[in-house]
């Protein structure tokens, strides 16, 4: 394998397409079969949705991949990775858009309080009242505080795993106030200096949510609501 | 002092090969140098990913980690790594003598010499030591005894190695270029493969000729610790943290290595030869008794070397190696005629035959009451002298013999000797070809800098020693 | 710029380069480009979105200007840990650093609002963006995240990619430049510190520009730059404030050096292509054919080069090829200052006669020098 690697660099090096193409498939080839060979039985696909919507339901905020991975670690089976929730909203929407609400809920989009567009990277539950699922400007601030808190809790309930611990303080690590110097946070005292700063926002942030979700509900479709606005109709609507 | 270096430089293109510049050489070499050829992975800061190391040429150690980003593999490498340099720095530090100076102090009989191949080895093996040697060997987070004392080692080393006169951490690449004057650019120099391809052209190529082969990253890898973008996207990735792959890795990884190992052996094979300069013995006396300071530290329990230098100690620091340098360039023009030219090229040294000599001349200084000895030497030169009378000047034949520049008129240069006259020395003789400088090996000026319990509050106030914390020691490697 | 220009010059660019997709500018090759802007040769690969990787290596030259897969994640990751959470890491750095107020935290994502419409969209919505957060700060977000901004090199426009992020504090706005080399125990490599002072500076000068455009006064953008990089041997973020007035200077003179790049196509021979003719992923253009379409376009090597150009190979075989000096260094080159080549200065050390009077004076030295150099080896 060593050998092909070394030719397919040599040719690759040599602006010599032809050659590389034919080597790297004599390459897969050859480590598909050592792949036989060594690889373990694969695992049986974990339901991925009910993991994700588990998640979501604990943070109570739309959230990114690596977060709902991290927290499913820290807190459930740990079964989630990152590559398995690449595809997930587009999923959920095309079998939204099969049969619209045949499911008890969807993982959806948040929403852009500007534009009503989804924003990147972010997961959501159907089931979330409208303003929930939408961001202003202050809305990662205030959704990154409450699900601290969240997680602060839900710490103090259980019996943490080093892995929640250490979640906890590298959240606890951007909240003023949260934690001192060195050490695993004290979940009370996270929430509590979390809470301090959500004071500061939350009351604008809730306002600018609001506006944003009436205007949603009038004027996007549900499936819309759902997964965001394409620009063109967003840009209309504004 | 680049103008003799420019000179060569033209030459090596004519002959196309490397010239020499220098006659003897400056550097102690020793007799089983452990070479050492990191490399590290691509984008990480102190993340290893392999390491060809020993004293013997033919038996070199591979160490590899098949997942670098895996902290307890890293760990893994970094006992073995301090298996083989702390069992070859310890080698040296068993066996002290003491001086037979006024006030004696220890020094080891020999020292240890780790050469890598460039500057950024030597700025890496300053991180290995700094991510290692605050880690614990008990509790939570332990580490083999051995880890810490590999990143005391070192640190010592390469704070030792920013000082010009010591020779146990040292970079290939700058070895060479201080004794030869290549064909090519400063920046292409920095490549060791196609520095030595001047110095050493294989039979049948010229110099630019063999460079220009030896900067193909297939066949002349990149001496690290940086690897080629090229072989990380083609065989390292596919391979590391791969499932059953380790013996692939460990052979992909020789492969880059191995070439730059040879490369290193092939360096000290060229400068093995070359006579070594009249001061290299004293400059690693210096190193030995460094090197048994250390020892003693370490032995008495010293803590090890702090994050940061405080205030005075930096400034100190900084004095000294400024200190260390002119002491280290004087020295090597002293000690050769090739080096000197360079500051005969500049005007600041000049050389000529003894035309007058006033032996007996004797003049009462201003302030003076007694009339004191000061004979005058008058040297007719060639070179093109930018000295302005007053000017304190040595000359390697006579080195305490303390003289100053009287005046320069067409080609005849006098000088008044000061000091150094008293007996059984000797005054430069009519007809004698002699060389003065504005140089002085012994030259170190001390700066007037507070001690450390005095800094001044401007500067942190005295600084605490440094006591490493708890978080250091778990410190987590990303 | 004028309407002409915009008309001409990119179809006379376009025709330059053939049918391939442009490759854009980023602050790291502007900054190059600003690093040598004598150099015809690079102005006009850039500017016409050349693809100078496939282009040196068909001309038969290692392409070492690739960066390793395991760089390119890390830098990811590091980018993702710092911007996690509406730039939770960012916050606390700003809050430390420029004592930023707990109630400035509104976060907007530029490239979230724009999706996939293209670069002038996106460009224009980070003008209105940052034109409503400078007038209006009180009802603005305080970090804008992927701003996609304009610069006019050599007068063309070239977009920067979004690399970067802008904020605002005290009516004052920051770039904020995220790398991943380490800061240990408080300091980073010089070099590296330098080389993201001067990327950064391309930001500054370019949001000063987007600034300028909109009738706001350019300084309000900071020449501070706050630099967001690894602590130690940690994935966990810290920042410093870098000064970035001296890159900042020197590139605005070097952008107003660079010759007009209409000047230089108006030389360029009639009918000149550095199309590689691609057919796939395979260039059939004949290499020699593609050499001399090069060397149409005037160089200016020196061995800087080679760290920050992929056609330096290319040019310093060109440059060595014709005894160029300058390829052995600045140093060298001042050392002999006067000669036009090696060739002469070998002639001139051998003791050749002189063939012009300006060349006596570097003679004689060149003469003195070899004295000097034989009697030590004596």
């Amino acid at each position: 394998m060593l050998t092909l690697r070394r030719q397919i660099r040599a040719a690759a090096a040599a602006n010599d397409h032809v050659r590389v193409r034919s080597l790297r498939a004599e390459l897969r080839e050859v480590e598909r079969r050592w792949e036989e060979i060594l690889e373990p039985p694969t695992l049986r696909r974990p339901p991925v949705r009910e993991h994700v919507h588990q998640v979501l339901t604990l943070l109570g905020t739309p959230s990114a991949a690596k977060l709902i991975v991290t927290v499913d670690e820290a807190f459930f089976a740990g079964l989630l990775s990152n590559t398995q929730l690449t595809s997930l909203r587009r999923d959920e929407e095309k079998s939204f858009r099969a049969s619209p609400n045949a499911r008890p809920y969807y993982l959806c989009a948040a929403l852009t309080t500007e534009r009503l567009s989804p924003v990147r990277g972010l997961l959501a539950v159907s089931t979330w009242p409208l303003p929930q699922r939408m961001i202003g400007p202050l809305s990662p601030r205030v959704d990154f505080l409450l699900a601290t808190i969240r997680i602060a809790d839900h710490v103090r309930r259980i019996e943490p795993s080093a892995v929640a611990l250490r979640l906890l303080t590298q959240l606890a690590q951007n909240v003023p106030g949260a934690t001192e110097g060195y050490g695993p946070a004290d979940p009370a005292a996270v929430a509590a200096a979390a809470r301090a700063e959500l004071d500061v926002h939350q009351e604008k942030d809730r306002r600018q949510r609001a506006e944003a979700a009436q205007r949603a509900a009038e004027q996007l479709p549900e499936v819309k609501q759902l997964f965001g606005a394409g620009l063109r109709t967003a840009a209309r609507s504004a | 002092m680049s103008l003799l270096r420019s000179y060569l430089k033209v030459a090596a293109v004519r002959d196309g090969r490397a010239q020499r510049a220098t006659t003897v050489r400056h550097v102690h070499l020793a007799d089983a140098p452990l070479v050492f050829v990191p490399l590290r992975l691509a984008g990480e800061a102190a993340a290893p990913l392999a390491a060809m190391v020993g004293d013997d040429r033919a038996h070199p150690h591979l160490l590899v980690v098949t997942n670098p980003r895996n902290r307890d593999e890293r760990f893994a490498f970094m006992a073995e790594l301090a298996e083989v340099v702390v069992s070859y720095i310890e080698r040296f530090t068993t066996q002290v003598e003491m001086s037979d100076t006024r006030t004696p102090y220890e020094r080891c009989l020999d020292a240890p010499q780790i050469l890598v191949p460039n500057p950024a080895g030597v700025a890496f093996t300053r991180l290995l030591g700094r991510s290692t040697r605050f880690r614990k060997i008990e509790g939570p987070h332990a580490v083999p005894p051995r880890v810490p004392l590999l990143g005391r080692w070192l640190t010592f080393l390469h704070d030792r190695s920013e000082f010009a006169d010591s020779a146990m951490l040292l970079a290939m690449t700058g070895l060479l270029s201080e004794h030869w004057v290549t064909g090519q650019s400063a920046a292409e120099d920095a490549k060791l493969s196609t520095q030595l391809a001047w110095i050493d052209p294989p039979h049948g190529l010229t110099g630019a000729e063999a460079a220009v082969q030896a900067e193909d990253p297939l066949r002349s890898p990149p001496a690290g610790p940086d690897t080629d973008p090229g072989f990380d996207h083609a065989v390292l990735q596919p391979l590391i943290g791969g499932y059953g792959v380790t013996a692939q890795l460990r052979e992909a990884l020789h492969e880059q290595l191995e070439p730059t190992w040879n490369d290193m052996w092939q360096a000290v094979d060229l400068l093995r030869p070359l006579p070594e300069g009249a001061s290299v013995a004293a400059r690693w006396e210096r190193d030995r008794a460094a090197l048994a300071w250390h020892q003693r530290w370490l032995t008495d329990g010293g803590l090890p070397q702090g994050r940061l230098d405080s205030a005075v100690a930096a400034a100190r620091r900084l004095a000294t190696l400024e200190a260390a340098q002119q002491s280290y360039e004087a020295n090597r023009a002293f000690d050769d005629p090739l080096v000197m030219a360079d500051y005969r090229a500049a005007g600041v040294a000049f050389a000529g035959r003894v035309i007058a000599v006033e032996a007996d001349r004797k003049i009462t200084p201003p302030g003076g009451k007694r009339a004191v000895l000061r004979p005058l030497v008058s040297v007719r030169t060639d070179d093109s002298v930018r000295l302005s009378p007053g000017t304190r000047l040595l000359s390697p034949a006579r080195p305490k013999q303390k003289a100053h520049l009287e005046s320069v008129e067409g080609d005849v240069a006098v000088l008044q000797l000061n000091g150094g006259l008293g007996k059984g020395t000797t005054l430069p003789g009519v007809g004698e070809i002699i060389c003065y400088a504005d140089l002085d090996p012994e030259g170190h000026r001390h700066p007037s800098l507070p001690d450390l319990a005095d800094t001044p509050w401007t500067h942190g106030g005295p600084p605490a020693e440094y006591v490493p914390t708890d978080e250091d020691a778990q410190e987590v490697w990303s | 710029m004028s309407g002409l220009d915009t008309w001409r010059g990119p179809n006379r660019l376009d025709a330059l380069r053939g049918p391939s997709k442009p490759v854009d500018h980023n602050a790291r090759s502007i900054a190059a480009l600003a690093a040598n802007p004598a150099c015809q040769r690079r102005a006009i690969l850039d500017a016409a979105g050349i693809d100078k990787g496939s282009t040196i290596q068909h001309l038969g030259y290692p392409h070492q200007f690739g960066q390793s897969p395991f760089a390119l994640a890390r830098q990811e990751q590091f980018k993702a840990i710092v911007k996690a959470h509406g730039g939770a890491h960012i916050l606390r750095l700003l809050r430390e650093l420029l004592h930023l107020s707990v109630e400035e935290a509104g976060y907007h994502n530029v490239e979230d609002a724009a999706d996939d419409n293209g670069r002038a969209v996106r460009h224009r919505h980070t003008r209105t963006v940052l034109r409503s957060a400078a007038e209006q700060p009180e009802h603005a977000a305080t970090l804008f995240d992927d701003p996609l901004l304009k610069l006019n090199v050599a007068g063309y426009d070239v977009y920067l990619e979004p690399d970067v992020i802008a904020f605002q504090v005290g009516r004052q706005f920051h770039v904020v430049a995220i790398k991943t080399f380490a800061v240990v125990d408080g300091q980073a490599d010089t070099p590296k510190v330098s080389a993201a002072a001067r990327e950064a500076a391309v930001y500054v000068h370019a949001l000063r520009e987007l600034f300028s455009s909109l009738g706001l006064d350019p300084a309000r953008v900071a020449h501070d730059v706050v630099l967001i990089c690894p602590k130690d041997f940690m994935n966990f973020p810290t920042a410093a404030l870098v000064d970035v007035r001296h890159p900042l200077e020197v590139l605005r003179r070097q952008l107003e050096r660079l010759s007009r790049i209409d000047d230089i196509l108006d030389e360029l021979p009639p009918g000149l292509s550095l199309d590689l003719r691609m057919e796939g992923k395979t260039p059939t253009r004949p290499a020699a054919e593609l050499a001399a379409a090069v060397s149409a376009l005037e160089a200016r090597y020196a061995p800087e080069c080679l760290a920050v150009c992929e056609m330096a190979y290319f040019c310093r075989a060109e440059a060595r090829a014709c005894g160029s000096l300058e390829a052995l260094g600045r140093t060298v080159r001042d050392d002999l200052g006067g000669l036009e080549s090696i060739d002469t200065a070998i002639h001139l050390i051998s003791g050749d006669p002189v063939c012009s009077p300006e060349q006596d004076a570097i003679a004689t030295r060149l003469q003195y020098l070899r004295r000097l150099h034989d009697e030590a080896v004596a």
